[in-house]
């Protein structure tokens, strides 16, 4: 590895956020950091995206980061009210004590 | 060197921090601030790979709409001591961190070992490279076996090969598959909005073209163009998100 960034210096931070995301994922039982994890392994699979489109010089990994974005604009829209609903019934967002459909 | 060696390693190691910090630490709150700061560091590294126009579109989304999402509901809730996520050493955790690293020393050798340079090409370390006559040289590409894919390609060389690309889709005569690029003319005058340059003789900044790649003349031409359709079906699941959290959020549809 050199000092000067190169494709493979992406794609390895890349790696390493989205492993860190999981291991989040895993690990953390409060569903809303859960969703923090969520969006980190997103974010770092955009970064390599964007890390690909660079290097092959070409924009079609732009259009797949942005709409990756606008997906998960929607999808943290709709699992923040999924976490609200659920802290009104349990009063808790332990994603342990999830554990049935019916409310 | 540049300085864009130094950026990217502040970013990178800062990406890194932050992203650990909003799985280790224990409060919410402060977790949902380093998310903030990791998003930022992207935005950064957005910048330095030309992404230009998505670095803007990190810091608008995720800097001001997620985030300004997660603190609400984090605020709003207003989780107790005992309701933050602790981090009690268990069986499944150290089981979690284990798959974890060989999650990434897999993806890291797969990575090493597929971005290796092609035989017979100047190694990625040796981006100076000192020729027969004793004369330093920087190598501006370091290609990969996979091709059209480059190692290493600094910002001058990607904007030349980027318009080198554009002038033969105009002419015809590069056409990876039909329909599959706009016909993008960079020489087109577009009336709003211009790019800004630096002109040094003027000592002011007059409207110009400058950065191409990344900068969202080409993107908007992409996705009203060749990506319509995804993108008309964004705008159906925005609106859908939208209903789907109101009416979840809801204490009593009626």
């Amino acid at each position: 590895m050199s000092w000067e960034p190169t494709l493979a210096h992406y794609l390895i931070l890349s790696a390493a956020v989205f492993t860190i995301g999981m291991v989040g994922v895993l690990v953390r039982r409060n569903a809303i950091i859960l969703f923090m994890s969520i969006e980190l392994m997103l974010n770092s699979v955009n970064l390599s995206f964007i890390a690909f489109a660079r290097y092959r010089v070409d924009l079609d990994g732009h259009i797949f980061a942005f709409f990756i974005m606008a997906v998960a604009a929607a999808e943290a829209a709709v699992a923040l009210a999924i976490v609200l609903h659920v802290f009104r019934h349990k009063r808790g967002i332990e994603v342990d004590e999830m554990q049935e459909l019916k409310h | 060197m540049g300085v864009e060696p130094l950026f990217f390693w502040i970013f990178a190691i800062g990406a890194i921090v932050t992203s650990l910090s909003v799985v280790v630490v224990r409060n919410p709150l402060y977790c949902a601030l380093a998310l903030v700061v990791d998003f930022f560091f992207f935005a950064g590294l957005y910048v330095l790979l030309s992404a230009h126009f998505l670095a803007v579109v990190q810091v608008l989304v995720y800097g001001g709409a997620i985030m300004v999402l997660f603190l609400f509901i984090i605020m709003l809730l207003n989780l107790r001591g005992d309701e933050l996520g602790q981090m009690r050493f268990q069986l499944h955790t150290a089981l979690a961190i284990t798959a974890g690293v060989v999650l990434f020393f897999i993806a890291g050798g797969a990575i090493l070992s597929a971005t290796a340079p092609m035989d017979g090409e100047p190694p990625v370390e040796g981006t100076l490279v000192v020729q027969d006559d004793g004369s330093e040289v920087r190598v501006q590409e370091v290609r990969t076996s996979i091709p059209g894919l480059y190692l290493a390609l600094d910002e001058q060389t990607l904007e030349e090969k980027y318009l080198e690309q554009i002038a033969s889709w105009e002419r015809g005569t590069s056409r990876p598959s039909d329909g599959k690029y706009p016909r993008f003319n960079p020489e087109r005058t577009f009336e709003v909005p211009p790019s800004m340059q630096f002109d040094p003789e003027a000592a002011s900044v007059v409207p110009g073209r400058s950065g191409l790649y990344g900068t969202f003349q080409p993107i908007s031409a992409l996705l009203v163009n060749r990506f319509v359709v995804p993108f008309e079906l964004t705008a159906l699941l925005l609106l859908a998100a939208i209903i789907g959290a109101v009416i979840i959020a809801k204490r009593r549809v009626t």
